[in-house]
Parts: C-alpha cells; sequence; structure tokens
C-alpha cells in the first residue's frame, strides 16, 4: 500500500518559509530567493501526483527539488558573479529595496558567510539549519549519513573561520 | 580550550538556527505564489465547463468572472494526426485494431480481449486540498472562481441526456519505459544525464542540455500517470513568432516536440506567464475524438510557458508507442445506473449529504495503471454542482466503459 500523502496545500504551508530561508541563503538577493522558491513549488505541485511518500519524506523530497532549483540557478546566471557581488556587498541589479525592507534581516550577515563557503559546505549547512536530519543531508548530497555529519562540522568550523575573520 | 571551542559551535549553530529561522519571504509572498500555483492545476475545473460538449469545431469561451488569472481564449483546433507508431512525440487514437469491430458484449464471446481484462480507471482526489473532518476547502485564491472539485459521498440525480452511438471503443496500451527510453528522448533533444541525480523514486532520468534541464518521470499508479517530462528552461531561446502559439509552435517544431495525438489547444494567462495548453484526446470511430482526462477528471496534455515571448518550460505525457485494441462498451442506461449506483469513498464529507444533480457527461479517455504497462480506457464522465455555504461544489462520477465481463477490477 502507499503511505498517505497530506494535502500539497499543507506541505506547501509548512515548508514555504524553510525552502526560501534555504535558498536565500545561497543566492544573492531576495528576488532571486523567490523567483527559485517559486520554481521549487511549481515543480512539486506539478510532480506532487507522483510523489511516494513511502519512499521519502516530503521535506527531503522538497529540499531535492530546491537543490536542484538552486544549481540550475548557479548554472543559469553564473554563481562566480553573483557571490562576488555577495561578497562585495554590491547591490544587486533589480534588487527591491522594498523587498529587501520587508525580508527579515537579522541574520543576513551570517548567511552571507554561508554563502561564501565552498558549494558542499554551503549546501550541508544550509540543509541541516533548514531542518532535515543527517541521514536526509547525506541522502541528498549523495553521502552517507556519517560523511554528511562530517562534511557538516567541516563547514562550520569554516564558518566560524569566516566569521572571526572578518570580525579581527 | 577545546571546551571553549565547542561552546564557540555550539553557538554559531544557535545563531544559524535563528538565521534560517527568521529568514522567510515578504509577508505576502506566500499567498501571492500559491495563488499562482493554483492558477495552474485547477483552472482545470473552469476550463472543463468552458470545454463542455466542444469535441468538433471552434467555439470562443466565455468570460470568466473576474479572477487573478484569465482564460483569456479558448480555440478549438482539432488536428486529426492519428497515428500510433512512435514516431515522433506521443501517440494516438485511432490506427490498427486488433479486434473485430463487431460491437456489444458477445464480441469475444465471454472471452478476455486482445489486451485479456482491464483494470478499472478511477478518479482520485489527489491535491485537491480537503479537509478529511470537516466540509472540504475551497480555495481561497481568487483566480479559482467559486468553485472546488467535491470527491465525498453525495445523493446523486441524473438530469442530462447521454447518447452512446458505438458499441465498441478502442484501449491504447503502452509498456512502461526505462532509463534507457528517458536517455534516448533525452539525447533526442540534445541532453545528458545527470547521473547523481537518477536515483529519485519514479525518476526514469534527470539530464542537462544547452540552456534547459529536464527529468523524466515514471509512470505512477495513485493518483494514475503516465511518464511524462519537465523540460525547464535556463536561458530563454531565440524563438519565432508573435503570439504565444506561435512561439510555442515554434519551440515544438524546433525541438521534434510537437505532439502526434489529436488535440484541442487552449490558453491561460496567469500574471504575464502564458501557458498554451495541447488538450490530449484519442480518436473513436464513428464518435469523434475523446479528452483524456486525469485523476481530477480534468482534461490534460502537453502544457507550454510562455513569458517575455520566449518558451519558459514544458511539461508532458513522454512520447510512446500504443497498442490498440477495440473493447465493446456499455450502453448510455448502463452507464447512467453506474453513476448513480457509484460508491463515493473521497476524503471531505459535507454534512448533510449533498444532493447533486448531474447534468452533463461525456466519454473521454483515463489511465488505468497495471504495473509495467498501462492503459487508456475509455470511460464516462459525469459532471454537476451542487453549492454548499455559497460554495460551489463540482461534483464528478467516472463510469469505466469498457463491459463488465472484459475488466478485472
Amino acid at each position: 500500500m502507499l503511505a498517505e500523502r497530506p494535502p500539497f496545500e499543507d506541505l506547501y504551508r509548512q515548508f514555504l518559509g524553510r525552502i526560501y530561508a534555504y535558498v536565500r541563503a545561497q543566492v544573492a538577493s531576495s528576488a532571486d530567493a523567490e523567483d527559485i522558491t517559486a520554481q521549487v513549488f511549481m515543480n512539486a505541485y506539478q510532480a506532487y501526483g507522483r510523489f511516494e511518500a513511502r519512499n521519502t519524506t516530503p521535506a527531503a523530497w522538497l529540499f531535492r527539488i530546491a537543490r536542484n532549483a538552486t544549481l540550475d540557478h548557479f548554472r543559469a546566471h553564473g554563481r562566480r558573479e553573483r557571490l562576488r557581488r555577495t561578497i562585495e556587498h554590491e547591490p544587486v541589479a533589480g534588487e527591491d529595496p522594498a523587498g529587501m525592507a520587508e525580508e527579515r534581516i537579522q541574520y543576513r550577515a551570517l548567511l552571507v558567510h554561508v554563502a561564501r563557503l565552498p558549494e558542499r559546505q554551503r549546501d550541508a549547512i544550509s540543509l541541516r539549519h533548514s531542518g532535515l536530519s543527517f541521514e536526509e543531508v547525506g541522502a541528498l548530497m549523495s553521502c552517507s549519513e556519517d560523511a554528511a555529519k562530517m562534511l557538516y562540522h567541516r563547514a562550520l568550523k569554516a564558518l566560524r573561520e569566516s566569521v572571526r575573520e572578518e570580525t579581527s | 580550550m577545546k571546551e571553549d571551542e565547542d561552546l564557540e559551535l555550539a553557538a554559531l549553530q544557535r545563531q544559524l538556527d535563528d538565521a534560517f529561522e527568521t529568514t522567510r519571504p515578504r509577508a505576502s509572498f506566500e499567498d501571492e505564489l500559491w495563488l499562482k500555483m493554483q492558477s495552474r492545476r485547477p483552472f482545470w475545473a473552469r476550463l472543463r465547463d468552458v470545454l463542455t460538449g466542444l469535441v468538433d469545431g471552434v467555439r470562443e469561451a466565455p468570460a470568466v468572472p473576474a479572477t487573478a488569472v484569465a482564460v483569456l481564449l479558448v480555440v478549438a483546433i482539432s488536428i486529426g494526426v492519428i497515428r500510433l507508431s512512435g514516431l515522433g512525440p506521443g501517440g494516438g487514437g485511432g490506427g490498427t485494431s486488433l479486434a473485430t469491430r463487431e460491437g456489444g458484449d458477445s464480441q469475444f464471446n465471454g472471452q478476455p480481449g486482445p489486451f485479456g481484462r482491464l483494470p478499472a480507471p478511477a478518479l482520485q482526489a489527489g491535491v485537491v486540498p480537503v479537509d478529511g473532518q470537516t466540509a472540504p476547502k475551497a480555495s481561497s485564491a481568487p483566480g479559482l472562481g467559486s468553485a472546488a472539485i467535491y470527491f465525498g459521498p453525495a445523493k446523486l440525480e441524473w438530469a442530462g441526456q447521454l447518447s452512446v452511438q458505438v458499441t465498441s471503443a478502442p484501449v491504447f496500451r503502452y509498456v512502461e519505459p526505462s532509463m534507457a527510453s528517458a536517455d534516448q528522448f533525452a539525447t533526442s533533444l540534445g541532453a545528458s544525464p545527470q547521473a547523481a541525480q537518477r536515483e529519485g523514486p519514479g525518476i526514469l532520468g534527470s539530464y542537462a542540455g544547452d540552456g534547459f534541464t529536464l527529468s523524466v518521470r515514471a509512470s505512477t499508479q495513485a493518483p494514475s500517470g503516465e511518464p511524462f517530462y519537465v523540460l525547464i528552461l535556463s536561458t530563454p531561446p531565440s524563438t519565432k513568432g508573435t503570439t504565444a502559439m506561435e512561439i510555442a509552435n515554434a519551440y515544438l517544431t524546433a525541438h521534434s516536440l510537437v505532439p502526434a495525438w489529436p488535440k484541442v489547444v487552449a490558453f491561460v494567462q496567469s500574471g504575464d506567464v502564458t501557458r498554451v495548453l495541447y488538450l490530449r484526446q484519442f480518436s473513436v470511430p464513428s464518435l469523434g475524438n475523446a479528452y483524456v482526462i486525469d485523476g481530477l477528471g480534468a482534461r490534460y496534455g502537453l502544457e507550454v510557458d510562455i513569458k517575455g515571448g520566449a518558451v519558459q518550460s514544458l511539461a508532458g505525457p513522454l512520447p510512446l508507442n500504443l497498442d490498440s485494441a477495440d473493447y465493446p462498451v456499455i450502453t448510455a442506461e448502463e452507464a447512467v445506473r453506474s453513476a448513480l449506483a457509484s460508491s463515493q469513498a473521497g476524503p471531505g464529507t459535507i454534512t448533510p449529504t449533498p444532493t447533486v444533480r448531474l447534468t452533463t457527461a461525456e466519454l473521454v479517455y483515463a489511465l488505468a495503471w497495471a504495473g509495467d504497462h498501462s492503459f487508456y480506457e475509455p470511460a464516462f464522465l459525469f459532471s454537476g454542482t451542487f453549492t454548499y455555504n455559497g460554495t460551489t461544489y463540482v461534483k464528478r462520477i467516472l463510469v469505466p466503459a469498457v463491459v463488465p465481463s472484459q475488466r478485472s477490477s
């Protein structure tokens, strides 16, 4: 028997914020984060009829879609250029000041440091702090749970060094 | 020293937790996106009403009440391309029958038809947002209008007319495609496999090409769904044409993705995205073309999204070879009786049980999943509406058209 699927709207309401935060930690602007988040849920909505709850958790399924969408975004738009803007704190063309004002920015500085990490470290941090278990992080990143833990802790230390360098 | 380091890392983890917890989109984003998503799916519910009875000919769609999502225009273009070979995308209705068209239940003298006894297609509640304990919720999104699909129990009455002029109809079968088939399809589009992303459930392959990504999915049992592909363009292609249909057709033609099956083309405008819909049909001899419906009873097919004068994404059935065989079908009277007697175990219940007058019925095709192969089978889709607490609900009943003696369920 197939595991029961919750209504998609429940998933949407439950995970929208977490998916957005995951994406936002990796891209330079809130506008990009919204675009990617929208694409994630559009794709998920379209594919939900084919989602099999017995094989994966809704969280892992959605974050897989989010991860792929983010990778696609970087491939399409050139991660290097966006990262450069992030690091140099340059405003991104088209950033909506009103939108920025609405965004909760209390921890933006920390997320900027996350965005500077190497891709896999950034991914490990973002997935883990978006609420996924190490098992789910490992599954998404095609590695074991233990490897995901090690990667995460290396990423955490690298993040600490990054923060230290800026504050020193 | 080690303890200090651990404390520092723990503090950093808390900051990260807070950072991710407090990073949220602007306040209106959630509802805006939900509305946009609703406009991509439940438009079928409204579009169905627009298209009801429209099999041949051309008809302009009636205006939809002021909504954020407007069905601009529905143009029916029956393109009678009927073929069963796998040349080009899709397979179609008509074509070579494996059975002699004699009609009636006696066609096979009680023996199973060429495909054996068939599983019955059925509607499935799917992703319709409903509350399992109380009355189903109608979406608050203005783009939906005031209609929602109701799958719960109802007292049914028949108030329409149904005339079935045929005694048999073709059933179409496909064999579940392999990963190699998906690879072949991707290669034809110039895409290469992304091996690491193939392990997902139901995924036949994920691919990347020049300026696009492609995902190919296998059939699904519940709700029944055929193999399909989703192509998302990251780089807007240079396109020819000025109208959405011209742009969509140019792209499909350039990539050999024009559906070979009979279709009706429709358009839906949602914000700055125009969706061109190639609604799939099968050809039924002596009757005409019948729409393919999904588990919600909605017509579907290939969808092409156009934004800024360029194709943004495509999603549609994976091109497959189809075999066909004629099966005897029930009469109109039997179909009505079955509809009125059908069990209606679905999520969402309205109390007291509503009375629904079914006013329309049409022959459609619905997918019946059967493992390593599946069938598009003829069925009668009955529909009616009722109002509860000021909300209009649509009730649909699907009755398999193939005679019971040729069905396994």
